[in-house]
């Protein structure tokens, strides 16, 4: 008897150190970066003293606020413009989903699982041949905005859909029986009876809209290269302390958001 | 719960009067002529029900799962579309109108109580729905409140409600818009028995006070009877018969009917010549307003008509049996009999008399005002 509790007791311990283990693996790259940018010195060997020099520098530097804003406005827009598609999209999902329709979710999924530099190359080709032929569509913010809203889409289908499925179908009709036309249905039930799912999914989206290189890179244009695009150019001349602020900040950013969008996926499941 | 039960007696006797003379003018009769429905190619919920429902009356539809008394519920309330035939209520034509224009409310069996509201919200929701001032409403959610004993439910959230009290907020929810006629979708099938058996006798004396249409669907004939003024009772979407719930228990028109109704003692009718029958158990003398002309169908015997034991009157038929089992349950005594290689159920009320012990040979008395000829 008490050779296994000394067993499961070790077993447990050794459980335990791997879960720490993950963690260090996970964070402790990130940690350097946060580290660093709290570094005094120019070099990126050795930390001198702690100082917020380069945060300082990064306010006067206009192409980085160039970049931020940018990104913000990014991920901003489209998010917006994801969130009443995909709302609509997993409504219909929802409301169809006796029908056999199995199909058209994939299509709904494929984004989802397509390499992001497939998706990319793809925009990239067709916003160059739209813009050839009608000479809407120059580069730039606008495409990224289009761009980014075709593989936010599906994410915000989803939840919105598993939130619906969630539902006891009969509150449809107890709204359509207490007097609720279709459009107060959607006011007064629908809206507010997933209000948590669209908040999770909004902040999914920017998450995701901020996380992205790889399809901005592509859709990108010459005056609107975002935070990432930034980086990526700034860190062929060397990794500058800078560049570890920018990276801190990012980092600080998309956990808020991640935490938000977890927090209200809770809230809805309970 | 219990206080559920005591509002009706203690409740402010003139705001129950108040209320009940406001709701009375809102009962209105149904009708319902040819009603059809099918389900993709070949499932028929409702083979062209006829049925006249009236005005402040508690009407029950009884059926197995499946015999389309739902689907008619559904029509009724506007939430499914009939292929065929005609709906009235209160005299207006309703078959086209959706169901937020039909002064028709529905307590779901799921309750379905929007859990994004508070109780006082989704309390208010119809009478919202409806534009009614806010003044208005909170006076109409504190007045049902008040009448259905809601106390301090009011300011709680949904989910923190037993499944009774969701009852009684469903039911409440649907009260307070004051519709012509009120849908109910076996409401108590969720909930255990006693609280069932309170519920059946409040609901019934609810509808009483109110003088509200009811519409109630179970698939319970014990409490179908309870409650009902009539009972239609379905199968494969055809109405097999309406009736007061003595009507229907005491003559069942065909043998579906009798036998979804309890009872379990029907005989073949061989031969039948006069007011005599031919069944497995033997020759039996009916009531010559029985007779027919046609020997088909089935005979019913209920068993609390049966006389075991004892001397058999002289006008009474007479049958010998043996006690295969008897099955005590306190206020009455079953027995499972054969008579002449039949199963014979009777039923005694225990009133200290003979107890009859398995394997005695009993007389069994049966007087023919108490045979009842069912169709096939």
């Amino acid at each position: 008897m008490r050779k296994r509790t000394l067993k499961r007791s070790s077993l447990r311990r050794a459980l335990t150190a791997f879960w720490w283990l993950t963690l260090i693996f996970l964070y402790l790259p990130l940690a350097v970066v946060v580290l660093f940018s709290f570094n005094a010195s120019n070099s990126a060997a050795s930390m001198t003293g702690l100082s917020l020099r380069w945060y300082h520098q990064l306010l006067g530097n206009e192409q980085i606020m160039a970049a931020f804003g940018n990104t913000l406005i990014l991920a901003l827009c489209s998010s917006v413009i994801a969130l009443v598609i995909g709302c609509l999209i997993g409504y219909g999902m929802y409301r169809h989903r006796h029908r056999k329709l199995g199909w058209l979710i994939v299509l709904i999924y494929l984004p989802i699982v397509l390499p992001d530099i497939v998706f990319g190359i793809s925009e990239m080709a067709f916003f160059v041949q739209f813009h050839r032929l009608t000479g809407l569509l120059q580069p730039g913010l606008g495409t990224m905005v289009i761009a980014h809203v075709t593989f936010q889409i599906p994410f915000v289908a989803l939840i919105v859909y598993s939130r619906f499925v969630g539902l006891d179908p009969t509150l449809f009709e107890a709204a359509k029986d207490l007097y609720a036309t279709p459009a107060k249905r959607v006011v007064h039930f629908m809206l507010p009876t997933i209000k948590p799912a669209l908040i999770s999914a909004f902040f999914l989206s920017f998450t995701l809209s901020v996380d992205d290189f790889v399809i901005s890179f592509f859709t990108a244009g010459p005056e609107s290269a975002t935070l990432p695009i930034y980086i990526w150019g700034a860190i062929k001349k060397g990794v500058s302390p800078e560049i570890n602020a920018i990276a801190t900040l990012m980092i600080g950013a998309v956990a808020m958001a991640a935490a938000i969008s977890l927090l209200f996926n809770r809230k809805r499941q309970s | 719960m219990t206080d559920l039960t005591n509002t009706v007696n203690t409740a402010d006797r003139a705001e129950v009067a108040d209320t009940a003379s406001r709701d009375r003018r809102g009962a209105s009769s149904i009708r319902m002529q040819g009603l059809r429905k099918q389900f993709g190619r070949d499932s028929i919920a409702l083979a062209g029900v006829d049925l006249d429902i009236k005005a402040g009356e508690f009407f029950t539809l009884l059926g197995p799962s499946g015999c389309g008394k739902t689907t008619l519920l559904r029509i009724l309330a506007g939430l499914e579309e009939a292929d065929d035939g005609q709906l009235t209520i209160g005299g207006k034509d309703v078959i086209d109108m959706p169901p937020h224009r039909r002064s028709v409310n529905t307590v779901f069996q799921s309750y379905a109580l929007f859990p994004h509201l508070s109780v006082r919200d989704n309390l208010a929701f119809g009478l919202r729905m409806r534009g009614e001032p806010a003044a208005e409403r909170n006076r109409k959610v504190a007045e049902v409140a008040e009448f259905i004993k809601l106390g301090p439910l009011v300011e709680r959230r949904v989910d923190q409600l037993s499944g009774g009290q969701k009852q009684r907020i469903a039911l409440a929810r649907a009260l307070v818009c004051e519709p012509d006629v009120l849908l109910l979708d076996e409401p108590l099938s969720a909930l255990d028995a006693g609280l069932r058996g309170q519920l059946q006798v409040e609901l019934q004396r609810l509808q009483k006070r109110l003088g509200m249409t009811f519409v109630f669907v179970t698939h319970d004939q014990d409490e179908a009877m309870v409650m009902s003024d009539r009972i239609a009772v379905l199968d494969s979407g055809i109405i097999q018969q309406v009736g007061t719930p003595s009507e229907v228990y005491e003559h069942p028109a065909n043998a579906f009917v009798a036998r979804f109704m309890g009872h379990d003692n029907l005989f073949a009718i061989t031969a039948s010549e006069d007011n005599w029958v031919d069944t497995g158990l033997g020759r039996l003398q009916l009531d010559p307003a029985e007779q027919r002309d046609t020997p088909d169908g089935w005979l019913l015997i209920r068993p609390e008509t049966l006389e075991l034991g004892g001397d058999v009157p002289a006008d009474y038929n007479r049958l010998e049996g043996t006690v295969e089992e008897r099955l005590y349950r306190g206020s009455r005594i079953e027995y499972r009999l054969t008579v002449n290689g039949h199963p014979l159920t009777a039923v005694a009320g225990n009133l200290g008399q003979r107890i009859h012990d398995v394997g005695d040979r009993v007389t069994i008395g049966i007087c023919p005002e108490d045979l009842v000829r069912v169709a096939a």
